[in-house]
């Protein structure tokens, strides 16, 4: 990183919301439970999920599909499905808790502090309005700038993204996947936020793509100091991209913590899997079979560690009781009863919400 | 999270056929499903037995009573204009309109399956053309066209009082023109479907051993687009009901076997609207309204038992 | 718009033009009566040299095809559809252009009117999906679907016009006024047109409106939806910019091949309020069998529906930039 935090949010062009603590992170998520609403219950997708995101960091995201890692990332910003709610804990963004935020007050973080790069930039980019418009619009209407002014930043950052001047008037089916992709990032930055989530953004591309979308993101990163959530089910795009990792199993969290350090010597059983399930760095979801069985019901979820019925470690305390988080000295949290709290490993130290919250403080 | 969507003919393929109580408990558990079926039920007993409830079909001979007479006790419907009891009439229409949707149904969709699953799995230069004349049919004003059909057969075949199934062979008319004007949209979706089956490993395997195409049809696509079938037939009644209605307004009813469109034109013929007499067109009138919103919904519930992406958006 | 989509739709149109052409004539040779006896109509005290010169000009003594097909595609082409059996023997054309006006003025309102209200409805209706106006709309909407036109139209007789005495029963116009001037006579129609137009109006909008709100509830699960909303655009914002103009596209389809199927049996309203147009038209013609004029009537309105087809490809294509190029 070639840029303090401080210097970070030093360049920021906007004021900091009016409620802003100068001093609180940038972005602390304490237990957050997101759940949907179905006929026969609430699914509980996101169930107690705690992370913390500084100025100009890269966390990456990663678990099976439906364990709850897009969930997570668009409770930030609520835009959850109709049946969806966010039923308990908090999204602190400068010290602001958005969850009691009322809709119409939500909107005003939206884009502006809290942007998302998706996936499969066809079905995101709406097929009707050239793309210049789209970058142009959240300028004009969130930053209230003039129509011209807002068309001069949209080509300035289609140029950002490497996109050349003379597809400004190009509609979203006239550009290759990769361009849209680009496209997409242009947009996300439009409105210059604090925190950009990219949301699979390469998923849906080839690999030379992927990896010049990677490239540009990487080089944004570093130019703008952008603060990145990277939510993908490819480790390897987070080894190459972030500097820390939270892996989720479930709607929990199961390993967070230094991608170099988790990386290295996984210590949460599903992890190991996860890593060991990838030989090859771009080998794609076809590995991730190798793990038996399935993801459980989030409906009815098991009692105690979500992943014990597939795990080859099982020990009879794992069927009864909820894993606790253990804290390590290197940075790496583990909610797996293999480290228990007592079960000294160098002054772990059980971290639980509060106690998150206090060492932020 | 953004698995390419399936079309949506291909949703229907989960094997609702094989448990039809399961099905039918399916139907009953949406309010549209069961509202449908009920309203159902009640027409179909009034069809299947009009001269239990109300006598034998009145006529101009056999008519008891005044001259076009608001309700009364006696006549709780009113009369019409020979005096015959609008009760009896409309419940006797109540059969022929039934009757005649049923089998404009079943031929409309008999011709749209056959095409749609020969057109589909034929392919080739006969589907393209066979598709062609399909939206062909669906821009023409088919209505005018089965006007104009409806009388030139009438005028060829002569219409005398021969009757086939108890209905008249004007009436019959009717039924085959209506088949001939609105079999295409079937044949649409049918076809879109069969496309689809012909890809699967099943037909594939079917026509490695050496199976004709013929049995591979009836045998391997047929059963696979029976659901579509039905719930497009669903759809179909109403339309048929709609058309036969509306054919019989414009004159194309046969007195003699009078259907509900069959007492609307007399009831507009006869000036009820200008002379007040609502009692004359009102109870037709609400019996074509609930069957056809009964069929709509019906089949509104089978669109989403057999598509379940769309569940929850409705 | 590119010119190889105007060159497709012009072309397809002109193929299905041909095709009722084609089917008009296998219609007319269907017909009972000899083909002289059809073309010459119920013109009284025909001439021996007419019957010849009608049978050299259609060429009935040549083979059916192709000669007498291209005989008869020549006349249509110039517009001689051949005579009405009623009216004294007029020419189909003159006919069928004397009751064009009052169709024309009663079902474009209509069908603008329905459109408009219909479109904005199902629009509000499936934003709001759920709520109380949603379920009131969607019942109506399916009622009103579920109503033949004329039945429509007797109601609102029945009610407006015979039971309250607000509009008149019957007619384009005040038999045997004497207007004061153009704008009395323009009062006067529109007086009489109200009921025929508010019965075809309604009988349309419940249809487009079921039409509309499902294509909006489709476009709201779209991706570029989420992503409008991402941007912390106002509800009202993603509806007018994003939702709507991308649910128009399947709506302007939809409607546009409805319509032959709306059109013809929406000219029943006609025979209700007895509009002198072609639904009048049409139902007189066809208790006199006056085969001719009915051949004409289902020609102007085929071509008529194809044309507003067309219109509506056209549509479609500034609407969308995909198929521009």
């Amino acid at each position: 990183m070639t840029q303090t935090p401080d210097e970070i949010r030093g360049r920021r062009q906007w004021p900091l919301p009016k409620l802003a603590d100068p001093a609180a992170p940038l972005l602390e998520v304490r237990d957050l439970k997101t759940h949907f609403r179905l006929e026969r219950g609430w699914v509980r997708a996101v169930d107690g999920v705690s992370f913390s995101l500084a100025d100009g960091e890269a966390l990456g995201l990663a678990g099976e599909s439906g364990c709850g890692k897009t969930t997570t990332a668009l409770s930030l910003v609520r835009l959850l499905p109709s049946n969806g709610r966010i039923r308990g804990g908090s999204v602190e963004l400068f010290g602001i808790d958005l969850v009691p935020k009322s809709e119409r007050a939500m909107q005003r973080y939206r884009w502006r502090e809290i942007s998302i790069v998706f996936q499969g930039a066809m079905n995101a980019l709406n097929p009707v309005i050239r793309v210049a418009d789209q970058i142009a619009e959240p300028i004009r209407h969130r930053l209230g700038q003039s129509d011209t002014a807002a068309k001069r930043r949209a080509a300035e950052l289609l140029d950002l993204v490497g996109i050349p001047r003379k597809r400004l008037g190009a509609y979203p089916h006239e550009l290759s996947g990769g361009m849209r992709q680009r496209a997409m990032i242009a947009m996300a930055l439009a409105c210059d936020p604090a925190i950009v989530i990219g949301d699979e953004p390469t998923t849906a591309l080839d690999v030379m793509v992927q990896a010049q979308i990677l490239l540009l993101l990487e080089q944004l990163r570093r130019d703008l100091g952008l603060s990145l959530i990277l939510i993908t089910h490819d480790l390897s795009v987070i080894a190459e991209t972030c500097d820390r990792v939270l892996i989720m199993y479930a709607g929990k969290v199961a390993e967070e913590g230094p991608v170099e350090r988790v990386f290295r010597e996984p210590r949460h059983p599903y992890t190991r899997k996860l890593l060991g399930a990838f030989p090859n760095i771009h080998a794609d979801r076809r590995t991730l079979e190798v793990i038996p069985g399935q993801p459980p019901d989030l409906l009815d979820p098991p009692t105690g560690c979500r992943f014990a019925p597939r795990c080859p470690f099982v020990m009879p305390v794992c069927s009864e009781v909820d894993p606790p988080e253990v804290r390590f000295d290197d940075g790496v949290r583990v909610a797996c009863h293999l480290f228990p709290s007592s079960d000294e490993v160098s002054g772990a130290s059980p971290a639980t919400p509060t106690a998150a919250g206090e060492d932020a403080a | 999270m953004t698995a390419p969507a399936l079309p949506v003919s291909d949703t229907s393929l989960r094997p609702v056929g094989r448990r039809r109580g399961a099905f039918l408990r399916e139907i009953l558990r949406r309010p549209n499903g069961a509202f449908g079926i009920g309203i159902l039920a009640v027409f179909t007993i009034l069809a299947i037995l009009p001269d239990v409830l109300v006598g034998p079909l009145q006529t101009a001979v056999t008519a008891t009573g005044p001259r076009l007479a608001p309700p009364s006790t006696e006549f709780p419907f009113g009369t019409d204009q020979l005096g015959r009891s609008i009760l009896n009439l409309t419940v006797h229409a109540t059969r022929i309109s039934m009757v005649i949707g049923l089998l404009a149904t079943f031929i409309t969709v008999a011709i749209g399956a056959v095409l749609g699953i020969v057109s589909g799995y034929v392919g080739g230069r006969f589907d393209a053309v066979l598709m062609r004349v399909a939206d062909f049919f669906l821009v023409l004003p088919t209505f005018v066209l089965a006007i104009i059909l409806t009388a030139i057969i009438r005028d060829a075949l002569g219409t005398g009082s021969r009757e086939l199934f108890g209905i008249r062979l004007s009436l019959l008319v009717i039924v085959v023109v209506i088949g001939i004007t609105s079999w295409s949209s079937a044949a649409r979706i049918i076809r879109a479907q069969t496309l689809s089956l012909k890809e699967r490993a099943f037909v594939d395997r079917a026509r490695v051993i050496g199976a004709s195409s013929g049995h591979i049809m009836r045998r391997h696509i047929l059963p696979n687009v029976v659901n579509l079938i039905v719930a497009n037939a669903v759809l179909t009644f109403a339309g048929a009901i709609l058309t036969e209605t509306t054919l019989s307004f414009v004159g194309l009813g046969d007195p003699f076997q009078p259907s509900w469109g069959q007492l609307l034109e007399a009831a507009r013929s006869t000036g009820a609207p200008g002379l007040g007499a609502w009692w004359y067109f009102v109870p037709a009138g609400t019996a074509v309204v609930l069957v056809v919103f009964a069929f709509t919904l019906l089949g509104n519930a089978l669109d989403d038992i057999l598509n379940p992406k769309l569940q929850g958006r409705r | 718009m590119s010119l190889r989509y105007l060159a497709r739709r012009l072309a397809s149109a002109a193929i299905t033009i041909l095709l009722i052409v084609i089917l008009n004539f296998v219609l007319f040779r269907m017909m009972p009566g000899s083909p002289e006896r059809i073309l010459l109509g119920r013109i009284p005290n025909v001439s021996g040299e007419v019957v010849a010169a009608t049978r050299e000009r259609w060429g009935l003594d040549k083979p059916l095809f192709p000669d007498q097909f291209v005989a008869y595609l020549a006349a249509t082409a110039q517009g001689d559809l051949g005579f009405s059996y009623g009216a004294r023997g007029r020419p189909v054309t003159d006919v069928l252009l004397q009751k064009l006006g009052p169709t024309l003025l009663l079902f474009g309102l209509g069908e603008l009117i329905a459109i408009v209200l219909g479109l904005a409805l199902g629009a509000y209706s499936g934003w709001r999906r759920g709520g109380v106006l949603d379920h009131l709309g969607n019942g109506l909407s399916l009622i009103l679907y579920s109503t033949p036109y004329f039945l429509l139209g007797m109601a609102l007789l029945l009610i407006f016009a015979t039971g309250l005495g607000w509009f008149p029963t019957f007619g384009i116009d005040t038999v045997g006024r004497v207007y004061s001037g153009p704008l009395d006579q323009i009062a006067d129609i529109g007086f009489h047109l109200a009921l025929p137009l508010a019965t075809v109006a309604l009988g349309l909008v419940g249809q487009y409106s079921i039409l509309m709100r499902s294509s909006i509830v489709e476009t709201l699960s779209e991706d570029y939806i989420t992503t409008a909303r991402a941007k912390g655009l106002t509800e009202g914002r993603v509806l007018r910019t994003h939702a709507i103009p991308n649910a128009l596209l399947p709506a302007v389809t939809l409607i546009a091949i409805n319509l032959g199927y709306v059109v013809a049996g929406a000219i029943t309203v006609e025979v209700v309020f007895n509009w002198p147009g072609l639904g009048t038209l049409t139902v007189d013609a066809l208790s006199s069998r006056d085969f001719p004029v009915l051949q004409g009537v289902f020609l102007l309105l085929s071509v008529g529906v194809v044309l507003a087809n067309l219109v509506a490809d056209l549509t479609y294509g500034i609407l969308d930039p995909r198929v521009r190029t």
